[in-house]
């Protein structure tokens, strides 16, 4: 939950939306390597991965034979059959791969105590990002990684992000990171880009401003659900794909929507509530949070399809707070 | 939703008579009946130690202790993965918050996680069951927190905890906060300590928008910050085997301890459990109130031991304790249950004095639910096999 009021949260979002800001953001991460890596990906994973280029990374999402999103991650191509899974949830994922890898000569590994990630994100992120660096990465293009180093720390730089602004990450040898996070702090003092400390600010306040939903928020939903239709790659085999294919048939049957509330509040956005349209249960929430982009309580839903209709005025929990339905993205 | 559609999915305990009580309604029970048990210890508690400093920081210690010895390293590994705790998470200040909002939700203390960052936690409840203990258990559940923070920090943790509001103490809220004692310049703090304000201003929820129930009865389900859900069915469970543990087991250990000996603690352990059981039908409308609970037919008359033993099976269906119905007649109930069952509700902390009280606790309550001719006993207390009796006794000697 975060306030209104808060003038240190308030802050630290405008700092990303504005300026820059940077913070530890470190994933689980999964190294798949052998033969078989980029048949495998391309099997766990609804887009075409194996056909980014080394140096490149996809969004995508993992469904479960059901069809249903039950992860999504970025995953990026870091060398020949080597990739790269940044996701929350890497003891999960290993459970799932080994019981899919039959057929594959591929292996897993979860690299996630070798690997920091920092994460510079904001309009002039490229200005700090260029300061720490040993050679800038103005041409570094959105989704791809490259070679860098901040003093004697080798670092990887991925130009992606989640809070929907100009963004870098540092993937960094955990042996190196007090020296990355030294370097940063002291170049974004110079240039008042903070190190942000509020974890809801820059996981969900910021994001969801935008539109970018945490595996939480999708679990157990379609991508077509998700409105990631376009991300989905019907031409091949993947896990899901056959219920998918009837999903497309009879139509989404849940959405996820975005929630703007229409009452100064926290106590029935604080947690997962019920919405309803007219009195009548139609959904449920999956998150809720102040942005202060948009100074409004915004969050996701989860709404029967046919009552996903922007404008639709609902109510959620039982203190009746109203909400309007309307577009994930706010900004 | 029409009931045809959920008669698959909604679940219920049957009385003796055939009354069905929602599982919402059990569960809710359950809460309550063991938060009694707890209250009914704490005046044992008071007894043995008439000075509230003393004996609050020894269930203070005694519960911070076994929370941090019943949690090792492979425990809290288990418990960031099972909460899906990612990496970029401070693992080292606030694993207790996630645990004890869990923990709050799943025993219905309802309310909210107001704010949840790297420095500050706030936690508001608006109900909790066992806000008829008393003070002291409120500021033992500070010491549990104390244990998770340090657990989670791998020694001394760097949060100020305060209970700055208790339903307990008589405040509207619980309000629980977090602070981190580097950034706001706190010291450390003894348990005595937990009941302070905090430095930032809290934020309160007007009365008229509070809840009267938790999450997994107002939606089904309980989720957390990072998304993961328990079941209604799971916080159930959770509830009627961990729930005996932090409230009974735990203060037990200490409690036991400020009697002289055994003798004289079970002594007055079995008088404050019965004088609870002589009142708990004292009035003519808590009679009238539990026939219409169990849906007892005019036809079971008001000397009739089975009315007791309906009101024992409703207790032991809500509390998820399994029993066998040996006999059910106007002259005698009489219900199986092992001892494992009875006693072991927490697998790793077994209460003999579960029986115990609860015999005591019955053996009075029958006599102002039924009549003076009607006692309860267990027979086997001792033995893994128990039987708990309402029959007809003459003990001469009789409490």
């Amino acid at each position: 939950m975060l306030f209104k009021e808060d003038e240190a949260a308030r802050a630290e979002a405008m700092a990303v939306r504005n300026s820059a800001a940077w913070y530890r953001w470190t994933h689980d991460l999964v190294e798949v390597t052998g033969p078989d890596a980029d048949r495998f990906v391309d099997y766990l994973y609804v887009n075409n991965i194996a056909k980014a280029p080394v140096g490149k990374s996809k969004y995508t999402t993992m469904l479960n034979e059901e069809g249903k999103i039950i992860d999504d991650t970025i995953v990026m191509h870091m060398g020949e059959q080597l990739f790269w899974i940044s996701t929350l949830y890497a003891p999960q994922f290993l459970k799932w791969a080994a019981t899919h890898c039959e057929g594959f000569d591929v292996e897993c590994r979860d690299i996630t105590a070798e690997w920091d990630m920092v994460a510079i994100q904001g309009p002039q992120s490229l200005d700090l990002v260029n300061a720490v660096l040993d050679e800038p990465v103005d041409d570094l293009k959105r989704f791809s990684i490259v070679d860098r180093c901040v003093g004697e720390a080798p670092v990887k730089v991925h130009r992606a992000g989640f809070t929907g602004e100009l963004g870098f990450e540092f993937y960094i040898p955990a042996e190196h990171t007090a020296a990355v996070e030294e370097a940063l702090k002291a170049e974004g003092e110079k240039r008042e880009m903070p190190e942000l400390q509020i974890l809801e600010v820059y996981v969900r306040s910021v994001p969801v401003e935008k539109g970018f939903a945490l595996r939480q928020d999708m679990y157990g939903l379609t991508p077509f659900e998700c409105d990631l239709g376009w991300s989905v790659c019907m031409d091949k085999e993947f896990v899901g794909k056959a219920a998918l294919e009837k999903a497309i048939e009879e139509g989404p049957k849940k959405k996820l929507v975005g929630l703007r509330f229409e009452r100064p509040s926290t106590e029935d956005i604080s947690q997962t509530e019920i919405v309803y349209r007219k009195g009548v249960p139609c959904g449920i929430v999956r998150t809720a949070i102040y942005g202060y982009t948009v100074d409004d309580n915004i969050g996701f839903a989860v709404i029967e399809a046919k009552k996903a209709i922007p404008g639709e005025r609902v109510t959620v929990g039982m203190n009746d707070s109203p909400a309007v339905i309307c577009d994930k993205v706010f900004v | 939703m029409a009931l045809r559609d959920r008669l698959e999915s909604q679940k219920a305990l049957q009385t003796a008579w055939g009354k069905l009580i929602p599982e919402k309604e059990a569960y809710k029970y359950a809460t309550r009946q063991m938060a009694a048990f707890c209250a009914n210890l704490f005046q044992v508690m008071r007894i043995l130690e008439p000075d509230f400093e003393k004996r609050t920081e020894a269930i203070c210690e005694i519960s911070y202790a076994l929370n941090m010895s019943v949690s090792g390293e492979e425990y809290m590994n288990e418990f960031y993965d099972q909460w899906n705790i990612p990496e970029f998470c401070e693992k080292s200040a606030w694993l207790g918050a996630i645990f004890g909002d869990y923990g709050d939700e799943a025993e219905n203390m309802a309310g909210r996680v107001i704010q949840f960052t790297k420095d500050r936690v706030e936690k508001e409840l608006d109900t909790c069951p066992w806000d008829i203990v008393g003070a002291e258990l409120c500021n033992m559940t500070t010491a549990m927190f104390t244990a998770n923070f340090d657990l989670a920090n791998g020694g001394e943790n760097d949060v100020a905890l305060n209970m700055c509001e208790a339903r307990g103490c008589g405040d509207r809220h619980c309000r629980v906060v977090a602070e981190r004692r580097s950034t706001f310049g706190l010291p450390k703090q003894g348990f005595l300590d937990h009941m302070q304000q905090p430095v930032m201003p809290v934020h309160n929820t007007p009365e008229e928008r509070m809840v009267s129930e938790g999450q997994i009865l107002r939606n089904g389900q309980y989720s957390n910050a990072f998304g993961e859900e328990h079941s209604f069915e799971y916080d159930y469970r959770w509830l009627c085997e961990f729930g005996w543990a932090w409230c009974v087991a735990f203060p037990l250990v200490v409690i036991r301890d400020m009697a002289e000996d055994e003798d004289e603690f079970l002594r007055i352990f079995r008088i404050v459990f019965s004088t609870a059981g002589k009142n708990l039908f004292i009035e003519p409308f808590a009679k009238e109130g539990l026939r219409s609970w169990l849906g007892v037919p005019h036809t079971i008359g008001d000397n009739d031991p089975r009315l007791m033993g309906g009101y024992i099976m409703s207790v032991l269906d809500s509390q998820l304790v399994p029993y066998e119905l040996d006999a059910f007649t106007k002259d005698e109930v009489r219900i199986n249950v092992t001892a494992d069952d009875f006693n072991g509700r927490f697998e790793m902390a077994p209460m003999d004095e579960l029986a115990i009280g609860y015999e005591a606790l019955w053996h009075n309550a029958v006599k102002t639910l039924v009549s003076a001719e009607w006692s309860c006993w267990f027979e086997g207390i001792d033995e893994e096999d128990m039987t708990i009796v309402v029959g007809r006794k003459i003990d001469k000697r009789m409490i």
